[in-house]
């Protein structure tokens, strides 16, 4: 398939995307939380592959590769959303907009936060604050169900890297995540 | 208040939620999704090459120009360098009419 896709064929691109588009666009979702983000992301991802695919020499696993360059847009689309709302925040308190300043929180109300919902909601944000390298590999092990080894070429790292990386990533989830869960 | 002794454990839960959020993102992109990423490859592709092509074009244009001036009726590609030189000679030409 990389030899016709490098050949320009529009037939392969097509079964790559229709083969390959869940499951970059769950990851992609999984990481950014909107779906409209997670779409988008997905379709530039697809259009990289296209126009760069003659530079890929096959050092990585076809999916090793799109899975390294959909988790690493999805994180440059979070940076830039996060600076977006930094501005929105700092113009806020400028009076340029006051809209924001009515944003409601991540955390609502305690009580609100039984409802399993929102409950997602908070781990998200949760998994949203872990630094890269971990919401990657949480994501991927936890919603793609990769092996480790699998991980480990994704982030271009070691095994037991992966572990660590895992190992914080949940230690800290769980921390944060545990007066909610216990007043379940 | 809930019963301790029916709550499930702290992993139990964890995992439960893990399970949800699970559920949650797993879901497929609209569909026609090929169809938008096409377009979008069309729309970036096409993008790339028009200030390709203007370069390309740039030389042709100009021939273009000299010969509609060459063979414009009035001469006025001539006139406009005929023009110049006359310009340099006309204090003389004054001079010597007087």
């Amino acid at each position: 398939m990389v030899a016709q896709l490098q050949q320009g064929s529009e037939t392969a691109f097509r079964t790559l995307v229709e083969r390959y588009q869940d499951r970059i666009y769950r990851t992609v979702l999984a990481l950014l939380r909107s779906p409209e983000e997670a779409e988008d992301v997905a379709q530039e991802v697809f259009v990289e592959v296209y126009q760069t695919i003659s530079r890929f020499r096959g050092e990585a696993a076809l999916t090793t590769w799109l899975y390294r360059l959909a988790t690493s847009r999805a994180l440059k689309q979070q940076r830039r959303a996060r600076a977006r709302k930094r501005f929105a925040y700092l113009t806020s308190l400028l009076g340029f907009d006051n809209r924001v300043l009515y944003e409601p929180a991540d955390n609502d109300h305690p009580q609100a936060q039984l409802e399993g919902r929102q409950q997602v909601e908070v781990l998200r944000a949760h998994i949203a604050r872990l630094p890269d390298q971990q919401q990657v590999a949480f994501t991927l092990r936890h919603e793609q169900e990769l092996s480790y080894e699998e991980i480990a070429a994704v982030l271009s790292t070691t095994v037991s890297a992966v572990e660590s990386l895992l190992f914080r990533a949940r230690k800290t989830l769980r921390h944060h995540l545990q007066p909610t869960l216990r007043h379940v | 208040m809930s019963d301790s002794s029916t709550r499930p454990n702290a992993d139990e839960e964890w995992e439960n939620l893990l399970h949800q959020w699970q559920t949650e993102v797993a879901v497929p992109p609209r569909p026609y999704f090929y169809g938008r990423v096409h377009a979008r490859l069309v729309n970036a592709t096409g993008a790339k090459h028009p200030p390709l092509r203007t370069w390309r074009h740039w030389p042709a244009y100009a021939v273009m120009l000299g010969i509609l001036l060459l063979l414009s009726g009035d001469d006025a590609g001539l006139h406009a360098v005929s023009g110049v030189q006359e310009s340099n000679h006309q204090p003389e030409a004054s001079f010597s009419g007087e």
